[in-house]
């Protein structure tokens, strides 16, 4: 395939800017990469659109070769293309540079093992240190945009690969001194010394020498790497930039350097600062980011090298030069910047945040730098937004407020005049004035003005709430401030209902310092003032957020004389609304005649089906259940009825929930009394729950149906007693009950929750004969033994003992049962088999190991289990 | 201290989607920095179209601001600096630096080398102030002396190569823009070895040095008795040093009269390469004194090639220049109006040209006015609810004038008469327009003889001067007007 044209190329280009994502899911996606680098050779293509080609191989290195391989291929191909081109004067230089050094950074396949890594960085260094690569390499009046674009690609490099250009420091130091562009030099050279103490100090190392060594890697030579690799694994978020925000000390604190090491640092940074001034403003702030963070925390280190610097940066008014300064404040504090210096930058950026030849950006951010300065002894929590200490009203007069600021400018200051008031109120305890205060009130008058007129834009109302929130959030405790605001906000509203919307989301957001007072004087609002017509709907939509259990008759009275005046859909949806704000703060009998009123009069089948469900719900639910259910709805918005969508909302208060069971049952012992079996349940509480009831079913019905049985409350940990549960077997049989609870959560939802079925087992159902009197015992229990016979029948069978022997397992099994009793050897026992089964036993002439049983009963069916149950007692002990 | 990418927006209102993106430039070398350092927190920068989209709704840039939008118009919503966290694909860009200027949006997105929740302090990310002042520079690239759409087109067609230059990888080098531009056409000389990097070649030629001093004055006069009125007066000094040599020192000082007013509040160019403590404490914020500097100001410095802004200043003179009141009174459908103005003595009466304008907001528009003048003539725009009165150039010997007249208004059409948000009711104003030739109210000056220029050849000196109206506001003295802090103080 030949190479593109340049048209098509501009079109593809084109394209795919447009968007990425969509080009490299297209058909041309794949190849691109491959087409691009493949055209930078091509004669047929001109320079320009090279240019145009490499472009976009700067922005997009990870679409045009996403993984490392690729990005090593690439990096291979551009330098190939470079080599190759013919040493007449080209404008593919330069980007080609800067493309094979993205391509391998943002590839993330710089390292010593890349080929491509290992021919770039020579030659970078080889053109950056003005050394001769020969005629091939380009017309002399390139080399120096060539060299100063090497310094560049190295200081990315860098940037990426910490500790890349350790092995590199002498040589650059050197270079400084001499001939050579002296910016790209000084911040590689900064970088790289960060970097390369940063890294040896983790190693626990000193410099090493490696600012005075000569030496680098050159053509032939192989790459230092070592200090790379030591820095590669840390290319994670260092130390931040602001040492501040750090807290605890610097990392470099562990820095051991020997006296030489400390000298030749100091000279370096000496060497770097004194050129400074030959650097651009932006570069020079670089630069004393760069010499501050590598010197913060060094023993040895005093910061006093910067001092010269400062007074000519606090002249000026870059941005960047007075932030590296705020930097220097932070990394140094007092060691830096005495009282009376602190005093000084503080009023360098006070001046900076009003200076009229200052764009409003800049005032913003130093408006913001002053409110998070770094003071030498802050007094506040850290991370706070305050006031400096040393900024006291005087100063800040020129940053009040004012009505003729832009929004962001009016509420970056009037938070300060918020954060004055708060002083200010210190202050007037001790009798002084309270301008700022009586200000503050004028200026949000000036605001809700604004904010009043009709037909004025969106924002300028935002903005009123804006402030008022702020103002709100600020001076919560002072009631001075709220109270003229809270009926300025309701003055606001008579003046422009339609406004409703920002008051419902301020009353959402402020505390209930505002919020409470502020509902209380929207609600007079609102119903001491029908309004008319277009008014009405906003009305509405302002009680639906007001409206509570005060002041009922007032606003019940409202709603019945509005509810004349809803004639469409949206009206009476929105009077629906406060009805349901009332339900769900529990108003009941008004509100009942009201909602029935509604049902009858609405014209809308869909209100008015609307108005009876919520007189249903007033009529059936009990306040909590009714709170619950019409609690903030998940639902989407209404579609076609909105009782559609609200019955949504209700379906998970409502219905009831399938939960995890809230509590554990168990059978306990035995209670062999009565004239019916009961089973004993104990009960182990998981959650709180209100309102249970425990519904039980028989399996195959072998008992008659249970009863539910009805707990009022449960609470983990709070002891409980056994709930009795009476049985009423039909057959005398052993039987699985299922067992299902109803609950009521304390967030008002009903559940319920299967458990775990209860197994009742044979002897469960065993209850005693009546006692007979002394002296007739055998006779009774000879008398029931012979009437089992003939209908029932009689069997013998070896029941094992323990070692326990045969008295201690009647006492612990069947002691109630026992009519006659000759221990340790002979025992005669009745039971009962509800509902009118009995069972005899005769245990006799027990042996070591077992005693022989003699049985009968008047129910054949029961043999098996009675088998079972004798033959498990021994297993049991 | 780098950028992960830089947009070009202009705003176009009316339109579908409210904007389009001129020009963007993505960083992937800073970007893959970020993944790192931001970690779990990290948020890729979005396609240009997303970007747009988002950028447009928070500055509330987009048209539909019918209805209240929660995510836009919520009270807690707050934004006290140009930095934005931009909601893209469920996550949120931070911090994204953008701001408004002449109908084209600025933006960009500083690299923070460290995680991102929680948020670090905005003043501890040096990629903010970095990535102000490359959005400053573009600002300026592209209107220094540009006049219309195709000249911006041109500038916008060479930004890209110019970005290449200045901001190769994300990492500025030079915020001035027109700086790259010369050193990509000086590329072929060579540097000596102390050259600036801000100076891109040298000058050769004959030597001469410009200097020019303009004040703009700006005032708020409310005729009131507890309110006080204000004014000042904003310095800058621009010079234009054509010097041979690659570092010629030169000192430009500047000079007050014995009554003039000090200067305050001194910003320099960076190029300035030591100041006097004086010059650095004079500042507004504190009450004046007599003890107050009063100059010489001298500025020593190394000269950048271009013309450049060698000192901002701001001053508090004694009286305003010229001190008026305004009276509106409403009478139904008409309005009663009476304004006096008068020139101090003190100042020069020789101006370029000087005219009040009296404009009428909220109202319909002017379908008769009846008048007297003192002086100069009335000039009445009615559609746009205007009266501009021609002072000219010189006041009456008087140095007073008056003027009195009614004004009545039509029916109010809400489409075509102009909307305030402060002129509401009897709040109305009138806004002074003048200039003065040849003059400062400060009396600053510099002469020949306050330049001296260490390099060879004695260069030609020439200096200028003119003093020009901003803001200058005469309020309704018998409605409420906005006032500042520092009138309720007085």
């Amino acid at each position: 395939m030949g190479p593109t044209s340049r048209e098509t190329w501009a079109q593809r280009l084109g394209t795919f800017r447009a968007s990425p994502s969509a080009f490299m899911a297209g058909p041309e996606g794949e190849d691109l990469g491959r087409h691009l680098l493949s055209d930078l050779r091509s004669e047929k293509l001109s320079e320009p659109t090279k240019v145009s080609l490499l472009a976009l191989s700067l922005e997009y290195p990870a679409q045009l070769w996403p993984d490392a391989p690729a990005a090593e291929a690439a990096a291979t191909s551009l330098l190939d293309t470079l080599v190759l081109l013919p040493p007449r004067p080209s404008a593919l230089r330069r980007p080609l540079l800067l493309a094979a050094t993205t391509a391998l950074a943002a590839g993330g396949a710089l390292g010593p093992t890349s080929g491509a890594s290992r021919r770039l960085l020579p030659l970078l260094l080889g053109l950056a240190s003005g050394r001769d690569l020969g005629r091939s390499f380009g017309p002399a009046s390139e080399q120096r945009p060539l060299q100063a674009t090497a310094w560049e690609c190295l200081r990315e490099l860098e940037s990426c690969k910490p500790g890349l250009l350790g092995g590199c420091l002498g040589l650059l130091r050197g270079l400084l001194g001499q001939e050579g562009p002296v910016q790209p030099l000084s911040l590689l050279l900064a970088l790289a010394l960060r970097n390369a103490l940063v890294i040896q100090a983790r190693a626990r190392l000193g410099l090493q020498g490696l600012l005075v060594a000569g030496d680098c890697p050159t053509e032939g030579g192989s790459w230092n790497w070592m200090l790379a690799e030591e820095g590669d694994a840390h290319l994670q978020p260092q130390a931040p930039s602001w040492p501040a925000a750090e807290g605890g000390e610097c990392c470099l604190a562990t820095l051991e350097l020997s006296p030489e090491e400390a000298r030749e640092l100091r000279a370096a940074v000496a060497q770097l600062l004194d050129a400074s001034y030959l650097l651009t403003p932006v570069a020079q702030a670089q630069l004393l980011w760069l010499l501050g963070w590598a010197l913060r925390g060094l023993r040895g280190q005093p910061p006093v090298l910067f001092k010269p610097q400062l007074v000519r940066l606090l002249g000026t008014a870059q941005l960047t030069l007075l932030h590296a300064v705020l930097a220097l404040k932070a990394a140094f504090g007092e060691a830096l910047f005495t009282a009376q210096d602190e005093a000084l930058l503080l009023r360098r950026l006070t001046l900076a945040a009003q200076h009229p030849a200052l764009p409003l950006p800049a005032h913003l951010f130093y408006l913001h730098c002053l409110l998070n300065f770094p003071e030498n002894w802050p007094l506040g929590p850290a991370g706070e937004e305050a006031a400096p200490l040393l900024l006291g009203s005087q100063l800040c007069r020129g940053l009040l407020p004012s009505l003729l600021h832009d929004p962001m400018d009016l509420l970056a200051r009037l938070h300060l005049l918020c954060l004055l008031c708060v002083e200010d109120e210190e202050k007037e305890k001790k009798g002084q004035d309270q301008s700022p205060r009586r200000y503050l009130e004028e200026l949000l008058a000036g605001l809700r003005q604004r904010a009043a007129l009709g037909g004025g834009p969106r924002a300028l109302a935002t903005l009123c709430f804006q402030a008022s929130y702020l103002v709100a959030r600020c001076l919560a405790g002072q009631p001075a401030v709220l109270t003229p605001l809270t009926h300025g906000l309701a003055q606001l509203y008579r003046a422009r209902p339609a406004l409703a919307p920002h008051f419902v989301d301020l009353l959402d957001r402020v505390g209930p310092e505002l919020g409470e007072p502020l509902k209380v004087v929207l609600r007079q609002e609102v119903v001491s003032r029908p309004g008319r017509d277009e008014a009405l709907r906003w009305h509405l939509q302002m009680l639906a957020r007001v409206a509570d259990g005060d002041a009922q008759s007032a606003t019940l009275g409202f709603l019945q004389a509005a509810a004349a005046r809803c004639t469409d859909w949206g009206l009476q949806q929105a009077l629906l609304q406060v009805c349901r704000a009332l339900l769900r703060a529990g108003v009941g009998g008004g509100l009942a005649d009201l909602l029935q009123a509604l049902a009858r009069q609405l014209e809308d089948p869909d209100g008015r089906d609307h108005a009876r469900l919520y007189y249903i719900l007033l009529a059936h639910l009990e306040e909590p259940k009714l709170g619950v259910a019409l609690g903030p709805s998940l639902a989407a918005p209404a579609l076609a009825s909105s009782l559609v969508a609200e019955n949504q909302g209700f379906a998970a208060a409502l219905m009831v929930q399938e939960a995890p069971a809230p509590i554990r049952l168990s059978v306990g012992p035995h209670r062999a009394k009565g004239p019916a079996p009961v089973l004993q349940l104990q009960v182990e509480v998981l959650e709180q729950v209100y309102s249970l009831e425990l519904r039980f079913r028989v399996e195959r019905q072998l008992y008659a149906p249970l009863g539910a049985v009805h707990m009022p409350c449960l609470c983990p940990g709070r002891p409980i007693r056994p709930l009795l549960l009476p049985l009423q077997p039909r057959r005398p049989a052993p039987a699985s009950l299922a067992v299902r609870a109803l609950y009521t959560t304390p967030s008002g939802l009903t559940c319920h929750a299967h458990l775990p079925p209860l197994l009742v087992n044979f002897a469960d159902l065993f209850l005693p004969f009546p006692q007979p009197p002394e002296g007739a015992k055998l006779g009774f229990f000879e008398e029931l033994w012979d009437s089992c016979l003939p209908k029932g029948t009689e069997s013998r069978l070896w029941c094992p003992l323990g070692s326990h022997g045969l008295e201690a397992l009647v006492s612990r099994h069947l002691e109630p049962f026992v009519v006659v009793a000759q221990p340790p050897t002979s025992y005669l026992i009745a039971i009962r088999l509800p509902p009118d089964s009995r069972l005899l036993l005769r245990l006799e002439a027990a042996q070591a190991d077992g005693v022989p049983v003699a049985l009968r009963t008047d129910d054949w069916a029961v043999l098996p289990l009675v088998g079972d149950y004798l033959r498990g007692l021994s297993a049991a002990g | 201290m780098a950028q992960r990418a830089v947009w070009l927006i202009s705003h176009e209102p009316g339109t579908p989607l409210c904007g389009t993106v001129r020009f963007s430039r993505r960083y992937p070398t800073v970007e893959k920095r970020a993944k790192v350092f931001n970690g779990a927190s990290y948020v890729p920068v979005p396609e240009d179209g997303p970007f747009l989209k988002a950028l447009l709704f928070e500055l509330r840039l987009l048209d539909d601001d019918k209805d209240f939008s929660e995510s836009r118009d919520s009270c807690s919503h707050i934004n006290k600096t140009s930095i934005y966290a931009l909601p893209v694909g469920g996550e949120e860009l931070w911090p994204v630096v953008a701001f408004l200027k002449n109908g084209m949006i600025y933006a960009c997105v500083p690299l923070v080398e460290q995680t991102l929740s929680p948020r670090p302090p905005l003043i501890s990310i040096s990629g903010i102030s970095q990535g102000f002042e490359l959005l400053f520079g573009v600002q300026g690239f592209l209107y220094s002396g540009q006049k219309n759409d195709s000249e911006l087109n041109t500038k916008l067609i060479q930004l890209p190569d110019l970005l290449l230059q200045a901001c190769p990888f994300g990492t500025l080098l030079d915020a001035n823009l027109q700086n790259s531009l010369d050193s990509i056409n000086f590329a072929s000389v060579t540097h000596p070895q102390k050259q600036p990097t801000w100076k891109a070649g040298t000058y050769k030629g004959k030597p001469q040095v410009s200097i020019s001093i303009t004040e703009k004055v700006k005032s708020m006069q409310y005729d009131k008795q507890d309110i006080a009125d204000t004014w000042q007066v904003i310095g800058v000094v621009t010079c234009k040093c054509d010097l041979e040599g690659s570092m010629p020192n030169v000192t430009i000082s500047l000079s007050l009269p014995t009554n003039g007013s000090p200067l305050q509040d001194i910003l320099v160019h960076p190029c300035v390469t030591s100041l006097d403590s004086a010059v650095l404490t004079s500042s507004s914020i504190d009450a004046a004194d007599d003890s107050a500097f009063s100059g010489p100001y001298k500025f020593p410095l190394t000269p950048p090639l271009e013309s450049f802004n060698l000192c901002y200043y701001t001053s508090q003179v004694p009286v305003p220049p010229i001190l008026g009141f305004y009276q509106v009174k409403e009478e139904e459908v008409q309005l009663k109006i009476t304004v006096n103005l008068k020139l101090h003595e003190s100042v020069k009466n020789s101006f370029e040209f000087c005219e009040a304008h009296i404009p009428f907001y909220n109202r319909g528009p002017v379908t008769h006015v009846e008048y007297k003048v003192s002086f100069g003539q009335l000039e009445v725009f009615r559609e746009k609810s205007l009266l501009i009165w021609i002072i000219g150039q010189k006041f009456p010997k008087s140095m007073e004038i008056s003027l009195s007249g009614t004004v009545t208004f039509g029916a109010k059409s809400h489409e075509k008469q102009p909307f305030d948000q402060i002129c509401i009711g009897g709040t109305a104003y009138l806004k002074l327009h003048f200039r003065i030739l040849d003059y400062t109210l400060t009396g600053c000056y510099a002469d020949q003889h306050s330049v001296q220029v260490f390099a060879s050849g004695k260069p030609k000196i020439s200096t200028y001067r003119k003093l020009i109206s901003s803001d200058y506001y005469i309020w309704n003295s018998k409605a409420p007007a906005p006032v500042t802090y520092g009138s309720l103080l007085l």
